[in-house]
């Protein structure tokens, strides 16, 4: 499968002139997105997802390193009429109506009449905007509303590859859901999705791959699967012998273990062989084990795992 | 054309600006007054008219065309609509000139408006005829104000440049800074005879500023021909020649400020 998007050693630095202060919002940033997926870009607010889709979307230009979008260099004009942007926030022309903006939008694509008509009303049905919405002013929109209207617009020009930043964030459980399903159902028309998101969940449930940033710098890629592999295994103990050296000797076979009452230990180990010896030790202090529970590892684990490991390195 | 379907959008939004009507109204009410003023002082009637016309459609289209244009660029930066718009296959270089296509609409359609209204004025104001005549023999019995046309034109011309300018400030400068640098430079290039003697000067640094700012600078003042044409005693010579040159220097002027202004939006990050 060819790329979508490869991304070699792109790096993006602000100098503040009053403090003399030089600030890296993306640090030597390689990564490779195939065609067909949906990648997640996570990462903490300012970790640099904005000003990396910034980058390869030209509005902003890198201090250095290098990118290319469906085979051709970034900032390339012609390649734009196969990528589309939904913004952070739907920053839209207020005084418009949702037609008349899809319409607008479609101009800049080029799409002649009556094809762009017909692509405005497709769009429109496609993000299910109510119909008396379509020939009313922005200004009334809901949120749920405009970000329907910003899919909508991403979608005028039937792109190869999409760049959504946060489309789902402040939504209401219903439209969240029914965008979540909007954006997945992208995948089986074999369009790319560039996902930026903070909704772990989400991510977690469409994304095969993702990568997560921190300071600009990439922590780790892979698929979903990849990331979270690893069951971790919750073991609680009882018993009034947990305190007569019972801590110690399990805490020296499984370090994640901590006191969580009186007469209660919680252990918690990814190593499914450790857990007979765990009984053993526990029915030798005449103590009994209350609960063995098998416990996936989300996607939030993950992300908050792997940034507080690097934040701590820092 | 995507600089045209840019073009149209910035009209649509601009005519949303209340302070666009605003002007135009006030300026149309004031075109309204010169004949009551001018009947106030019957001698002087065609004279005050045709000044304050001239005057009204002036200021008040130095007012649109600053206000209008100073906003066209900035507005979208910090709204951020621009990132939905250059994601798309939209060269820098075509939303600067739909920006500017959009200005310059703007700014035909507001001294359109003024003008017809001054220009039906003179008219009527010249006719021999009364209705009492034949609604037909009063309407055709006036002399059509050429020389008011040309007055409208130059105005035009010099607010399509100064148009230019504050489109090219807008691609760096905030829209106040924009306001006071497009305001003043069209204070000092309507100033032209006296920045002209400055280049005379026996000082030699007083000279060599005056140069930089007589040739470099807009020459505003070139398109004022009120003095000329509303005063029978004075005239323009060669004035074929004169409204050409003054035309091509406007279209000229406008096109190298609209160059720089893409020059400069295209290494700019947004």
């Amino acid at each position: 499968m060819a790329a979508a998007i490869s991304i070699q050693g792109l790096t993006k630095k602000y100098v503040d002139v009053w403090q003399k202060q030089e600030v890296i919002a993306v640090n030597n940033l390689n990564l490779e997105v195939q065609e067909g997926e949906i990648f997640g870009f996570l990462g903490r607010n300012g970790a640099g997802k904005t000003t990396t889709i910034k980058m390869l979307l030209g509005l902003v230009f890198p201090t250095a390193g290098d990118a290319t979008l469906l085979g051709k260099a970034m900032g390339d004009n012609s390649v734009k009429s196969q990528l589309a942007y939904l913004p952070e926030e739907t920053y839209f022309y207020d005084s418009m109506t949702g037609w008349d903006l899809l319409d607008y939008y479609g101009r800049l694509f080029r799409i002649p009449e009556p094809e762009r008509s017909r692509r405005v009303q497709i769009c429109l049905e496609k993000v299910r905007l109510q119909k008396d919405a379509w020939r009313r002013s922005i200004r009334g929109y809901s949120k749920g509303m405009r970000q329907r209207t910003g899919i909508a617009q991403a979608l005028i020009n039937d792109p190869k590859l999409l760049f959504l930043d946060e489309p789902t964030s402040g939504l209401d459980p219903i439209a969240h859901a029914e965008l979540r399903e909007i954006v997945a159902s992208l995948k089986d028309e074999g369009k790319t999705v560039f996902l930026s998101s903070h909704q772990l969940a989400d991510v977690e449930i469409i994304c095969s791959r993702v990568a997560i940033i921190h300071r600009g710098k990439l922590l780790t890629t892979g698929t979903i699967k990849e990331l979270t592999a690893g069951e971790r295994t919750e073991i609680v103990v009882q018993g009034k012998a947990v305190t007569n050296g019972l801590l110690g000797k399990l805490q020296a076979l499984v370090p994640d273990t901590e006191r969580t009452g009186s007469d209660t230990l919680m252990l918690r180990t990814e190593d499914d062989d450790k857990i007979s010896a765990i009984i053993d030790i526990v029915r030798g202090a005449e103590a009994h084990v209350l609960s063995i529970v098998p416990h996936r590892r989300a996607l939030e684990d993950v992300f908050v795992e792997t940034v507080r490991r690097e934040e701590a390195s820092a | 054309m995507v600089a045209i379907a840019i073009a149209r959008q910035t009209v649509r939004e601009a005519l949303r600006r209340r302070v666009f009507w605003i002007f135009l109204i006030v300026a149309v009410f004031l075109i309204g007054l010169g004949p009551v003023l001018g009947f106030l002082t019957p001698k002087e009637s065609q004279t005050i008219m045709r000044s304050l016309g001239l005057a009204v459609i002036l200021l008040a289209g130095l007012f649109i065309t600053i206000v209008t244009c100073i906003y066209l660029i900035p507005v979208e930066i910090e709204r951020r609509t621009i990132y939905t718009v250059l994601s798309k296959p939209v060269q820098r270089f075509e939303f600067v000139l739909g920006k500017f296509l959009g200005g310059f609409a703007i700014v035909f359609l507001s001294i359109a408006a003024m003008g017809a209204v001054f220009l039906a004025l003179v008219y009527f104001q010249g006719t021999t005829r009364g209705p009492d005549a034949g609604v037909l023999v009063w309407l055709t019995s006036g002399k059509f104000p050429k020389e008011m046309v040309l007055g409208v034109v130059l105005t035009f011309f010099q607010m399509m440049l100064l148009a230019a300018l504050t489109i090219f400030f807008s691609t760096f400068a905030t829209p106040v800074l924009n306001f006071f640098m497009s305001f003043g430079i069209f204070i000092v290039g309507n100033l032209s005879s006296v920045t002209e003697s400055l280049t005379t000067s026996k000082n030699g640094l007083t000279s060599a500023i005056g140069k930089i700012i007589h040739y470099m600078l807009p020459n505003f003042g070139n398109f004022n021909v009120q003095n000329a044409i509303i005063h029978p005693t004075t005239e323009i010579s060669n004035q074929g020649v004169f409204i050409r040159n003054n035309i091509i220097y406007a279209l000229i002027y406008s096109a190298v400020l609209l160059i720089l202004a893409v020059i400069i939006f295209d290494r700019r990050e947004v």
